[in-house]
């Protein structure tokens, strides 16, 4: 191609692309430095006479603050465990599909339904029809089985279990449907080798299977922790943080102190500190996927 | 053998009951009254009313003007969308965009942020100048996710297509435009569709930017589900009848483009990342 079809070219691709990346940074990376300005101040909507300037307060404040530290620690425990949870059973159920010759279709479909859902309405649904003491299916069912009731969202380690589970029901179709879908891709006749070969089950999946599927599993952990460390509307609708702070993750704390406690200032340092941890696990997860 | 695929056929079967269970639920749910909600144990015999729907769709509960504020900020959202991310996806995939490994990363990397992060600033920023409880500054938010999202899933569908077709058409002197137009649209159809059906999804089910920036005036439905709560008590039936009759569009949606889902799920990830 000639210099001046290329140059045609670039200003061409630039016309097409800017708009929308001056709309991205416009409504992204300048409402983030003003979140971390917020965060230097101090502003209480219940005493708005007191705001000003504060300088590094509000983050001394989050080290002598045990909610904060409860909170970020709630966070690692969650993002770990929902992330864990999917894997693994999203990758043993993948393979145990993998088995079933038909109805695969319905299985599928029946997948998508806890994803299409509002997380809002997940929560909601589980705290009224699943988990409710009263009338709620599992306490039925525990009951049933002569093992008690139990008041799943108003005992602190229940009710963190429960927020947990909850996000485990809803995103393991995720894990599920795309390894499944990479399991189907994988080339059969390496199988085929390995039988000659007299490689058991268990050999053919940990020599075979798992290294071939690392790509997906990585993409999977990568995309599973995004969610996990922004999720918010089914523990809002769930337990709202409670009971006292039993699921306060970051999201939460950072939630009720700004929009409930009306201590705007404080909540966007704990807010800040969401963001830093975020990129920060984006960087590790992208620098290990790039050496492998 | 025999044995083996009775536990196989079992786990299947367990899995779409756990998968399914609590939409199912609700949609019984939906058909009782309060009293029978409250029966122990849940009945499954009981006479269906449709009493709730009615509730959640005429009177003064209604949550009619709830799903209209959902149609119009996820519609809007939708359409600004689609007209900024389509010509960037193409921009991004097949032209010689300077800065091009740059751009996408900070593409990809909005799509990771927190949105508790962005509702702070937005609040503040949206009460100054006047913009809370509008459509206009609740879409305005709303592309902070559904751009990068769109703009990642659309490049995964160019890509797809094959090179020749539009180096014909510009061999063709028809002009760079018309390529777009006339031989990358309609090749990427499917994919546009499918972006459509995603953006418009996420759009509908967002929270917690409807939460905080929303108002009497703007209340989409995600948020109108909690008018059916309060501290003295909980309208558990329309309730459900509310959540079943919100997420019916995306469940319709969910349940069309069932196939292209896993794609959508994944999108960028090609690449390195997303969300949601």
């Amino acid at each position: 191609m000639s210099c001046a079809i290329r140059g045609g070219e670039r200003r061409f691709a630039l016309a097409l692309f800017l708009p929308a990346l001056l709309l991205l940074v416009i409504t992204t990376a300048l409402p983030l430095i003003y979140l971390v300005w917020t965060s230097f101040l101090r502003i209480d909507l219940s005493m708005p006479w007191l705001g000003g300037f504060a300088g590094l307060d509000n983050y001394q404040k989050l080290g002598n603050d045990p909610r904060f530290w409860n909170s970020l620690g709630l966070t690692l425990i969650y993002t770990g465990t929902t992330v864990v949870l999917q894997v693994v059973l999203g990758l043993s159920l993948a393979l145990l599909v993998m088995q079933v010759k038909r109805g695969q279709a319905m299985l599928r479909i029946a997948a998508i339904l806890p994803i299409v859902l509002a997380p809002v309405v997940a929560g909601l649904f589980w705290r009224s029809l699943v988990l409710a003491p009263d009338f709620g299916i599992l306490d039925f069912i525990t009951r049933w089985l002569g093992l008690g009731s139990y008041n799943w969202l108003g005992e602190p380690r229940l009710a963190l279990a429960s927020v947990i589970a909850i996000h485990t029901w809803q995103w393991t179709p995720f894990a599920f449907l795309v390894l499944l879908a990479s399991l189907a891709a994988l080339p059969p006749d390496i199988y085929e080798a390995a039988r000659l070969d007299r490689a058991n089950a268990w050999q053919r999946f940990w020599h075979i299977t798992l290294p071939m599927l690392r790509p997906a599993i990585v993409i999977v952990v990568i995309l599973r922790m995004v969610t996990a460390l922004s999720a918010f509307a089914a523990i809002f609708a769930a337990t709202g943080g409670g009971p006292g702070s039993a699921t306060e993750i970051l999201n939460l704390y950072a939630y009720r102190l700004s929009f409930t406690e009306l201590s705007v200032g404080y909540g966007a340092a704990v807010a800040t500190v969401l963001l830093a941890v975020t990129l920060a696990v984006a960087f590790l997860l992208f620098s290990f996927r790039r050496k492998k | 053998m025999k044995a083996r695929n009775l536990v196989l056929l079992a786990i299947a079967v367990l899995m779409m009951l756990v998968w399914t269970f609590p939409v199912l639920w609700g949609l019984v749910t939906s058909l009782k009254t309060e009293k029978d909600v409250l029966a122990y144990p849940p009945s499954v015999i009981f006479e269906p009313t449709l009493r709730n729907y009615a509730d959640v769709f005429r009177g003064s509960q209604s949550i009619v003007p709830n799903l209209i504020s959902s149609v119009i900020v996820s519609g809007l959202t939708t359409l600004l969308t689609m007209i900024l991310a389509i010509p960037a996806a193409y921009a991004l995939s097949r032209l010689d965009l300077p800065f091009r490994k740059g751009a996408g990363f900070y593409v990809l990397a909005t799509q990771m942020l927190p949105p508790v992060g962005l509702v702070i600033p937005y609040f503040l920023i949206l009460r100054r100048i006047g913009w809370t409880d509008t459509y206009q500054g609740l879409v305005l938010v709303y592309l902070t996710f559904a751009l990068p999202f769109a703009i990642w899933l659309l490049v995964s569908y160019f890509e797809e297509i094959p090179r020749e077709m539009e180096e014909a058409a510009l061999l063709d002197r028809a002009g760079r435009w018309r390529a777009l137009w006339h031989v990358i649209l309609p090749q990427a159809k499917g994919g546009i569709a499918v972006t459509v059906i995603f953006v418009f999804l996420n759009s509908w089910n967002e929270f917690l930017f409807a939460v905080v920036l929303g108002g009497n005036n703007v209340r989409p439905v995600t948020v109108a589900m909690f008018n059916f709560i309060s501290l003295e008590q909980t309208q558990w039936a329309r309730l459900a009848a509310a959540a079943m009759a919100g997420m019916a569009p995306v469940i319709i949606l969910g349940l069309m483009a069932q196939k292209h889902i896993v794609k959508g799920l994944t999108v960028g990830a090609v690449k390195g990342g997303g969300r949601r």
